[in-house]
């Protein structure tokens, strides 16, 4: 197995590749390449392809127990300074190459039917495989700095994606949103990787964490200073998996097409904190504050994300806070020291996750064949309902996705989730209360998304609806979008019938359907790698601990208690979703109604987004301003002022010069008797 | 005395500068072939010598010419180009070629055009290479005159109020350069112009600390500094886009290289005192031109305030006494001299189709132009420091060379890096904006209906193409620049290091441990 661990590097390679030359075929060639659509997809997707049975020979080698592999070159050097690039192929790394791999194939072929009829199809995927190539890069990177590189990368691919459809107003917005909030969290990912290379004179994780925890065991360092040091770090994790208290980026992030919000926004990017935390476990392990501050951080978000998702419409948004309140369930595992069982839940997020968005860009495929290109409407699950009858695999595969991030056994979900809530028992019962009640919230608000979708009566034809939602985004209504978009439509269909659009959304291409059947098989199976009785996973992942703590008893008992508990509260949550949005028993809207400031606090998103807006970005403009007004009229202005003053005193001066001789004579004798005067002050 | 390859590429630009009044050209057609075929063939010579004739390793100056000028006064064309000033001439070669190419369409007196550009090749060149100090000075004066003609009479609206405040602020701080140049030459027993000869004379205190600062105030002008920066918004408000790229390209790179060569490689004593200033006249750039930037609504102004922002970076790199730190403030210079040329190319660019500045007049034109779009994505990304760029490059290394800078204290080091940091927030800011403001959105009719966008044209890709190549290039492996000067700058550091008592100690204990890895001490003072 040897050959192709040196080869390894291939792996991030190949789709940068595929990106670059079909980059440069758009720059050079545009118009030739853009015919060339689906011979383009074929060859980014065959680099990836192959990309992927690397990652997948590796992680069976790895599986086989193969040691860990670094292959690293000098990258720059000044002076005693070298600082080295390479790729780092252990357990964790395999693994997170094969999750971002098999996601981000499907996700492309998904792509060929979502985006079937775009202009920018071509584009699409070259930004895609830039981003694969960025992601893999991060996972395999064998040191700090080279994350920090490879964070930046896919932050930027993020951008692009998000501004895809760049000449709408709120994709605009939001893609420098994205980039700007996420460049806050590098902010503090710089300065803490500066300050722990500062200390430590290392950026590998492991010299790192021994270095530091050397330093503060002996003196040297005070142990809050390490403190600040790497919740300066966290910092990073905390922008890019969106958590409190910068999380704002992501719901808006969904202004990017479906696919990037499954791809990108679920389950790889937004994992890569998680990601980065689980590398940086050894340095923060020693270092009891820093760890609840990240559980703390982690539990907190997952509740706030739970709570946003339950009243909002948007299909999209309501999914991007469910992924907020997942990765806070991951943040907080690893701050409780569960690192297997973080990634475990990474893993089966993943794979969950990508499917239900997928789903919903199918479900927003279908709609627009009826209500057009407008995602006002599109997107709201107001519109949708009964969409079971037409969309017959979305709708099953949806099912199951629900199932899963709900938690109920044997769905991936269960294992993962009730694996983080039983490690957070142990280590505070708060956290675990935080977390249970969370999966209850989250248990409702997928049911309340499921049965409004697709059960109940059709009601995207009710035109009542329509305008009101047009009305409360301030849409105008005699919009008249062009064969533009998502699942633009061929323009032959928009010309039969009397209505432009269909009655009846229909089920999706084959392209976007396989993808979903084949992300069901994860969501159903994946979870029992990680049986508590057996956890094939923990093996994997952490062979040491294990092998050091001998097998753990195993008890059922305690096993029951708490997987009954977390079962419990999520029947509890589908009981209430299904009275309330199936049998129509509980009036969602006189509960509103009722609980009037507490509906609104949700529906506004905790009034982050208006408070981020008043403080930071109204405030940074003024002072902007500000500074500009002092550059223009003080420094300026004294330069200004200075010319000003040579020609009026030069203007003045001439008067002086007028040929008199007694004027002269006057001046010498003033200047003498000033000079007298002054020497006999002092 | 092997072939005089300096001068060579100093004097070739200058006399077919000479030469352009005498070609027979009625429309600029003629001329503008010549002025490109003359810019290609010096920066092939150039690229030819360092090739063949350069030591990477060797930190001394090297292919050094000396030919006695006026005897009298001890005046020498001596050349030589060292770590330092190597990449900056293969630099000027780069930019001014491309610079020639960007001119494409100007009409409006081509001969003089050409004629002030091809002077302005060899004479900032010669700015890099010369080593005798009042030969310096000419050269630096000599470059201001097309300067000058350029902005006054190609520039915009208030073309003649900036080209008037370029030459007054630039004139009057080459003053100070006269000033200190004589001072140092009539310094002690002999009279002399030779630099290497006036770095070895031994100073007094308060005298380096008076030349120091003198040389700052000429400096800072040129760099710029802040509060000596107004003259480059109002000039690069009013260029047009071939002098907006040498003068962000270039002549900004001129600040900064004489403050290395000058301030601290002649007064190393004096920067002992004076770094501290420099790093926070650093961060005042960064935050201050940053925040101005975000402010402005012309699309010019804002690019110009972005170079002064890149530039404090350089300062803060050579206040560190790291070799990190000086390494990473000349690959700022390299770099933003490519990223700052393509910016200022793409502004130009997208003014010859909107016809207008304003960023509230702009909006939604990346539908109609996709390639500017792209292209000036691809280079505002560069210039926020992202990583795969040689900007990140840059700006990485100065962050790690200062934070483990041992010549400050704690503290200050914190507070530094800190609001440098915000810099790195701020960058993004106030970029991201203008794209989202110029491109971003849907079409502003008002402007669509009265202009014609069209596309980039195959020109102005290649242009953009030649400059991303470096800038990719260094970006993703800095070792083939870094190891060009690592030496140079090394070598410079120790020399800084020394300066310093306590940094200087230090260097003793460790030469004891470890004694066969240190460099041998610097003699001469």
């Amino acid at each position: 197995m040897e050959p192709i661990y040196e080869y390894a590097w291939a792996i991030p390679v190949l789709p940068l590749l595929g990106a670059t030359a079909v980059g440069l075929g758009l720059i050079s060639f545009n118009q030739a390449t853009n015919r060339l659509r689906q011979a383009n997809a074929v060859f980014i997707m065959s680099t990836l392809g192959a990309a992927m049975v690397m990652s997948l020979a590796l992680l069976w080698s790895q599986i086989g127990g193969h040691d860990a592999f670094v292959r690293s070159i000098e990258w720059a050097a000044a002076g005693d300074f070298k600082l080295t690039m390479g790729y780092t192929i252990d357990r964790l790394s395999s693994l997170m190459m094969v999750i971002v791999t098999t996601v981000a194939l499907l996700v492309m072929l998904y792509t060929d039917g979502y985006m079937a009829h775009d202009p920018g199809y071509v584009r699409f995927y070259a930004y895609l495989s830039l981003f694969s190539s960025s992601m893999l890069g991060l996972v395999v990177s064998p040191n700090l700095v080279q994350i920090y590189i490879f964070w930046e990368l896919v932050g930027m691919c993020s951008y692009l994606l998000i501004g895809f459809w760049f000449d709408r107003k709120p994709a605009a917005d939001a893609c420098q949103k994205a980039f700007v909030t996420n460049r806050v969290g590098d902010f503090g990912l710089l300065l803490g990787m500066l300050a722990l290379y500062w200390c430590t004179g290392s950026f590998e994780f492991d010299v790192m964490g021994d270095r530091l925890h050397d330093l503060v065991a002996s003196g040297a360092l005070s142990a809050g200073l390490a403190t600040l040091f790497c919740v300066l770090v966290f910092l990073g994790p905390v922008a890019k998996s969106a958590q409190f208290p910068l999380h704002v980026w992501l719901p808006d992030a969904m202004e990017g097409p479906t696919p990037i919000s499954a791809l990108i926004h679920a389950a790889t990017m937004v994992a890569a904190g998680v990601f980065l935390v689980a590398r940086m476990l050894p340095v923060f392990e020693g270092l009891p504050m820093v760890m609840d501050v990240i559980a703390w951080t982690g539990a907190f978000t997952a509740f706030l994300g739970a709570t946003i998702a339950i009243t909002q419409n948007d299909i999209k948004k309501s999914l991007a806070y469910s992924t907020i309140s997942q990765l806070g369930y991951m943040v907080m595992a690893l701050g409780v020291g569960a690192y297997s069982a973080g990634l475990f839940h990474l893993m089966t997020h993943a794979y969950f996750k990508a499917m239900l968005f997928l789903g919903s860009g199918s479900v927003i495929h279908g709609m627009e064949a009826v209500v057009g290109h407008e995602p006002v409407l599109a997107q709201d699950m107001r519109l949708m309902g009964g969409l079971r009858k037409y969309m017959p695999v979305t709708s099953a595969t949806f099912l199951i996705g629900t199932l899963a991030i709900c938690g109920i056994p044997p769905f991936a979900g269960f294992w993962s989730k009730d694996e983080i809530l039983g490690l957070a028992f142990q280590a505070n019962p708060a956290l675990w209360l935080v977390g249970w009640l969370t999966a209850g919230i989250t248990a409702f608000y997928m049911f309340r998304m499921y049965f409004s979708t697709f059960e109940g009566e059709f009601r995207g034809n009710d035109e009542t609806i329509r305008q009101k939602l047009l009305a409360e985004a301030m849409v105008p209504v005699t919009v008249e979008v062009p064969a533009f978009g998502p699942g633009a439509m061929d323009p032959k269909e928009l010309d039969h019938g009397d209505h432009h659009h269909a009655h009846e959304p229909h089920e999706s291409p084959w392209t976007m359907v396989v993808p979903l059947m084949v992300l069901a098989v994860p969501s159903m199976a994946i979870g029992l790698l990680g049986m508590p009785w057996n956890n094939s996973f923990e093996h994997f992942l952490e062979p040491e601990t294990v092998a050091h703590h001998g097998e753990q008893a195993f008890e059922w008992a305690e096993f029951l208690i708490m997987a009954g508990n977390s079962v419990g509260i999520a029947l509890i949550g589908i009981t209430l979703a299904s009275l309330t949005y199936l049998r129509d028993k509980i009036d969602p809207a006189a509960i509103a109604e009722k609980l009037g400031p507490i509906y609104r606090f949700s529906l506004k998103k905790w009034y982050f987004d208006e408070l981020y807006d008043t403080v930071f970005v109204r405030g940074s403009r003024r002072l902007a301003r500000q500074v500009m007004e002092v550059d223009f009229r003080i420094v300026d202005g004294a330069v200004n002022l200075t010319g000003f003053v040579t020609l009026v005193s030069g203007e003045g001066l001439k008067y002086f010069e007028n040929g008199r001789a007694q004027f002269y004579a006057l001046i010498v004798f003033g200047a003498v008797l000033g000079l007298v005067v002054l020497s006999g002050i002092s | 005395m092997d072939f005089p390859w300096l001068t060579t590429v100093i004097t070739l630009p200058i006399v077919a500068a000479l030469l352009v009044p005498l070609l027979p050209d009625k429309d600029g057609r003629t001329v503008r072939w010549f002025a490109l075929t003359v810019g290609l063939i010096d920066f092939a010579l150039i690229v030819y010598a360092f090739c063949n004739y350069y030591d990477f390793g060797n930190p001394d100056l090297q292919l050094v010419e000396s030919y006695t000028w006026i005897e009298q006064i001890d005046l020498k064309w001596s050349v030589g180009a060292d770590g330092l000033s190597m990449p900056l001439i293969l630099l000027t070669g780069f930019i001014t070629t491309l610079a020639i190419l960007a001119a494409w369409p100007v009409t409006l007196k081509p001969k003089l055009f050409y004629f002030l550009i091809l002077s302005m090749y060899g004479a900032q060149i010669a700015v890099f290479a010369v080593q005798d100090m009042l030969l310096f000075f000419l050269v630096w004066e000599l470059e201001l005159i097309p300067v000058y003609l350029l902005l006054s009479i190609w520039g915009g609206k208030k073309r003649l109020y900036a080209a008037t405040k370029f030459i007054l602020y630039t004139a009057g701080g080459s003053l100070f350069i006269l000033v200190c140049a004589l001072a140092m030459a009539f310094y002690g027993d002999t009279v002399t112009f030779d630099m290497s000869a006036l770095a070895a004379k031994p100073y007094t205190h308060n005298l380096q600390l008076l030349l120091y600062g003198g040389f700052l105030v000429a400096y800072a002008v040129k760099l710029p500094i802040f509060p000596l920066h107004t003259w480059l918004p109002d000039a690069h408000g009013e260029a047009t886009a071939p002098v907006h790229m040498l003068l962000a390209g270039i002549l900004l790179k001129m600040g900064g290289y004489a403050l290395i060569r000058m301030n601290a490689g002649m007064l190393p004593d004096a920067h002992a005192t004076f770094a501290p200033i420099l790093v926070i006249l650093g961060v005042v750039n960064i935050v201050y031109a940053a925040l101005t930037s975000f402010a402005q609504r012309n699309l010019k102004r804002k690019i110009a305030y972005s170079s002064i922002s890149h530039m404090g970076f350089v300062l803060i790199g050579i206040g560190s006494f790291t070799d990190l730190g000086m390494s990473g403030a000349v690959l700022q210079m390299v770099s933003h001299g490519l990223i700052g040329a393509s910016l200022f190319f793409l502004v130009g660019a997208t003014y010859d189709r909107t016809h207008t500045l304003m960023l509230d007049e702009m909006g939604g034109v990346g539908q109609q132009m996709p390639k500017i779009f792209s292209m000036f994505t691809a280079c505002s990304l560069a210039s926020l420091a992202l990583p795969g760029m040689s900007g990140f490059v840059a700006e990485l290394t100065v962050f790690i060379g200062f934070s483990t800078s041992d010549a400050y204290s704690l503290p200050f080091k914190v507070l530094v890096v800190f609001l440098a940091a915000v810099g790195v927030i701020l960058t993004p800011v106030y970029l991201l904006s203008m794209l989202r403001e110029i491109f971003y959105g849907p079409e502003n009719k008002e402007l669509t209906s009265h202009e014609v966008l069209i596309d980039a044209e195959p020109r102005e890709v290649f242009i953009i193409g030649c400059l991303l190549v470096p800038i990719i290039g260094i970006g993703f492996y800095p070792k083939i620049l870094t190891e060009v000067y690592d030496s140079t700058t090394s070598k410079l550091t120790a020399r800084l290091r020394d300066a310093v008592p306590t940094l200087a100690n230090q260097r003793a204990d460790r030469a004891i441990a470890v004694a066969p890895l240190t460099a041998p001490a610097i003699d001469g003072r």
